[in-house]
């Protein structure tokens, strides 16, 4: 057993590094308390030893943490494999540009004294998102949900002074705990039926005959509010707006982005190991017919998507604006695995990287006006195409970006999306996509129409982004536009990231 | 074997009563001891179960560590009990009733169908094995000692947080 | 082994998971609104140890174990949200609080 503990560490190298950076972090913040400004840079250069760290396992298939037991059929605690893997890297790549994205933020810079223990919480963040990307044991899934929320739970109310800010925290952690416990009470259901806790021993025991069906699917669906609430899907989405707004801009990004990914890898994760009896030469997945998952994706991913899209259209504070759209966009998503294809998979891999890229862009756009004029009010946008045409111009690339229109990244994702859809049949799903697509154009056209054809009434002075801003922007409308046009290599790297490791 | 029957009733109808109990007195404070003696009457059924090392780990860190967190805060805020609300409130008693007793027929169904597929096991000896701390401690530390790691870092994350919320003043 | 059957112990279950779900929805003091959640947890934990002492499993109480863990975790954190909001406003009341649309 010890031979096989200390064979895994190898395999949970980027969890060790943050684990480690963590203690540095709060070590530091205990050791040099006077001066706090070196904090963003140590954890800088921690995120990007993870990354390497990852880097390194991409490609590798695993298990980590095999109990003893496991003579028969092997299993672990943990599995490595490019699927986990990418999404590691999609949560490294994601934690750089926040810690960049709060080294520029006046929010963020205004806390000081307490940099430290937000640094240390972000890190707590990370370490539940990894774990919990390639965690295969019910036990490990509901503890790393948990590490991620908590430390979720404190940064939304970070800004204590900000009514708004601990509000939208209370708020987070009432609904949070509640669906966990709902979460918890479908795994001891789950574990009472089958006597396990590990994804691959559920999914081999569920496909026995006496299995009763109905308790099983009551259990998967208490299972889906945990992760539905993490992925902010439709029934269990009404913390998502509160939060998003009152929470410090940074962290909005960073829950929008990095903690909706983790979610869902965690549900691709579930149904593909726990439900999947096998996998089709053309990629398709033969579900055990236990439980109806894609009718249940594809109710909630078509809710989800038309009522963020509907209730962004009357929201005038960007921020708010912004989680509607994350909703609907979570909505596309959740459909790409409705399908319940490698496809599907390949759709949902490349949204999520161009997704990244576009959502933290309209973020920090949002950012530095709100750094100026601290509101996040549409009504501070009147003339701003005029006043900052830079910052403008890489808004309205965002925005249109997260539309969907050529010729930017946006627009690719939301192609390979469809053509998911429409290979596997599913055209009336596919149209009402396309519809809320069209609804969507409204919104985010709206934000253009104030930029650039409202008069401000107000006079304002001229917003000079600082050169860090360019060039961050820069790294973020660069891709966007490239990928929008030559997007071979992020679909290459997202075909050759999308196998789990096999049932 | 009577006398099984007979702890099991008891504890049972204590853990049901003050459940019930604890969500509908007005006071915060008769909720909280409520659900303290809730805590008790489950340790007193996980004896039963043969899960000693969880009973008295729900007597410790439940009721003993816990529920003070719990009273403390209470007392510190000193919250107004809840009378005037549930009062003006009708309504939300009876949707209140509604609601449990949907969730409860629900739920009470489904548990009813959820006996374990197969390998329940009659074996009393293996049932007090399981619920042994010798048997807890080496799970913890083997198969485990991923998850146990990871609820350390838990409990850090939880301090830092605790700390940086509930502290007053940092300058 | 047990004379009592599982269900007996699945239905004090049951019953405490819906009174707890019922109690989240009806009350409005935030802290009884947590220790509404602590009963939700506490009846997860009766079906796990009931499940793992009928199976002869250990994993069932390790999982209770690491859960009490979880719970703590989130009362301290819970109870200091609380105790900033105090701060502010002076109340508990969640319908006070909120100055979000629900």
């Amino acid at each position: 057993m010890i031979n096989e503990i200390l064979n895994s560490i190898t395999f949970i190298y980027p969890e060790l590094a943050v684990s480690i950076f963590l203690l540095i972090i709060v070590l530091v913040d205990l050791v040099f308390h006077k001066d706090k400004k070196y904090i963003p840079y140590i954890s800088l250069a921690g995120l990007v030893i993870t990354g390497i760290l990852v880097l390194n396992q991409i490609g590798i298939t695993h298990f980590a943490f095999v109990p003893q037991l496991s003579a028969v059929k092997k299993y672990g605690m943990m599995t490595i494999d490019p699927f986990g893997s990418y999404f590691k890297l999609l949560v490294v790549v994601t934690s750089i540009l926040i810690i960049f994205f709060t080294i520029a933020s006046e929010e963020v810079i205004d806390l000081k004294e307490r940099l430290g223990e937000f640094h240390a919480l972000i890190y707590g963040m990370i370490l539940g998102m990894l774990v919990m990307i390639s965690a295969s044991d019910l036990i490990l899934i509901y503890l790393s949900l948990e590490l991620l929320s908590l430390s979720s739970y404190v940064l939304a109310g970070f800004l204590k002074l900000r009514e708004r800010s601990s509000e939208a925290s209370l708020k987070y952690v009432i609904y949070g705990s509640v669906s966990s416990g709902l979460m918890l009470f479908g795994i001891s259901i789950i574990y009472g039926l089958t006597g396990s806790t590990n994804l691959y021993v559920i999914n081999s025991l569920i496909q026995g005959p006496q299995i009763n069906l109905f308790t099983l699917s009551f259990s998967s669906i208490l299972m889906f509010v945990g992760i539905g609430y993490k992925i902010s899907a439709a029934p269990f989405h009404f913390w998502t707006p509160d939060v998003y707004e009152g929470a410090p801009i940074s962290i909005t990004a960073y829950l929008s982005v990095a903690s909706k990914a983790a979610g869902f890898a965690l549900l691709i994760r579930f149904i593909q190991t726990g439900f999947t009896s096998f996998i089709s030469e053309d990629g398709y997945w033969t579900l055990i017919a236990v439980f109806d998952w894609q009718a249940l994706l594809i109710a909630i991913s078509i809710l989800t998507m038309t009522l963020g899209n509907f209730s962004a259209l009357w929201q005038d504070n960007l921020k708010r604006m912004l989680a509607y759209s994350s909703i609907a966009h979570a909505g596309y998503i959740l459909l790409g695995i409705a399908v319940l294809s490698n496809q599907g998979l390949i759709a949902v891999l490349i949204y999520f990287f161009v997704y990244m890229l576009m959502n933290i862009g309209a973020f920090y756009v949002v950012m530095l006006i709100s750094n100026k004029t601290g509101s996040e009010n549409i009504d501070d946008y009147d003339g701003l195409g005029a006043k900052a045409p830079f910052l403008g111009v890489a808004l309205a690339i965002f925005l249109i970006s997260l539309t969907g229109l050529p010729p930017t990244a946006g627009f690719i994702a939301k192609l390979y999306l469809f053509i998911a859809l429409i290979d596997a049949n599913m055209i009336v799903v596919a149209i009402i996509a396309l519809l809320n697509t069209v609804v969507s154009l409204y919104y985010y056209v709206r934000v253009l129409k104030h930029m650039y054809l409202t008069k401000s009434e107000r006079e304002q002075e001229n917003i000079t982004p600082s050169i860090g801003s360019l060039v961050y922007l820069l790294v973020l409308l660069i891709p966007i536009l490239f990928f929008g046009i030559y997007f071979t290599p992020i679909v290459e790297f997202a075909r050759s990231c999308v196998s789990l490791l096999g049932i | 074997m009577i006398l099984e029957y007979i702890l099991f009733a008891i504890l049972g109808l204590v853990a049901v009563v003050t459940s019930v109990a604890m969500i509908t007195r007005p006071s915060p404070v008769m909720s909280a001891i409520f659900l303290v003696l809730n805590f008790f009457a489950l340790a007193g059924l996980y004896l039963l179960l043969n899960a000693q090392f969880i009973a008295v780990v729900q007597v410790i860190v439940y009721a003993g560590a816990i529920m003070v967190l719990f009273l403390f805060v209470l007392m510190l805020l000193n919250t107004d009990s809840e009378h005037a609300i549930l009062k003006e409130k009708r309504k939300l008693k009876f949707i209140g009733i509604f609601i449990a007793v949907l969730v409860f027929i629900q739920i009470g169904y489904i548990v009813f169908y959820s006996a374990p597929s197969d390998s329940v096991t009659k074996e009393i000896a293996e049932s007090i094995n399981a619920g042994k701390i010798e048997t807890i401690g080496t799970e913890l530390y083997t198969t485990y000692v991923l998850p146990f790691l990871a609820s350390g870092f838990l409990l850090l994350g939880a301090t830092i947080g605790a700390i940086v919320l509930a502290m007053k003043k940092f300058e | 082994m047990n004379t009592i059957p599982m269900e007996y112990y699945l239905l004090i279950s049951a019953f405490m998971f819906s009174v707890g779900v019922t109690g989240v929805l009806i009350r409005r003091n935030a802290i009884v609104v947590f220790m509404c959640i602590e009963l939700m947890l506490n009846s997860a934990n009766l079906a796990l140890v009931t499940f793992s002492s009928f199976l002869g499993d250990p994993a069932g109480q390790v999982f209770v174990f690491f859960v009490m863990t979880v719970a703590a975790a989130e009362a301290a954190v819970g109870l200091a949200i609380i105790i900033a909001i105090f701060r502010n406003k002076l109340t508990v009341n969640i319908d006070e609080i909120n100055i979000f649309k629900w």
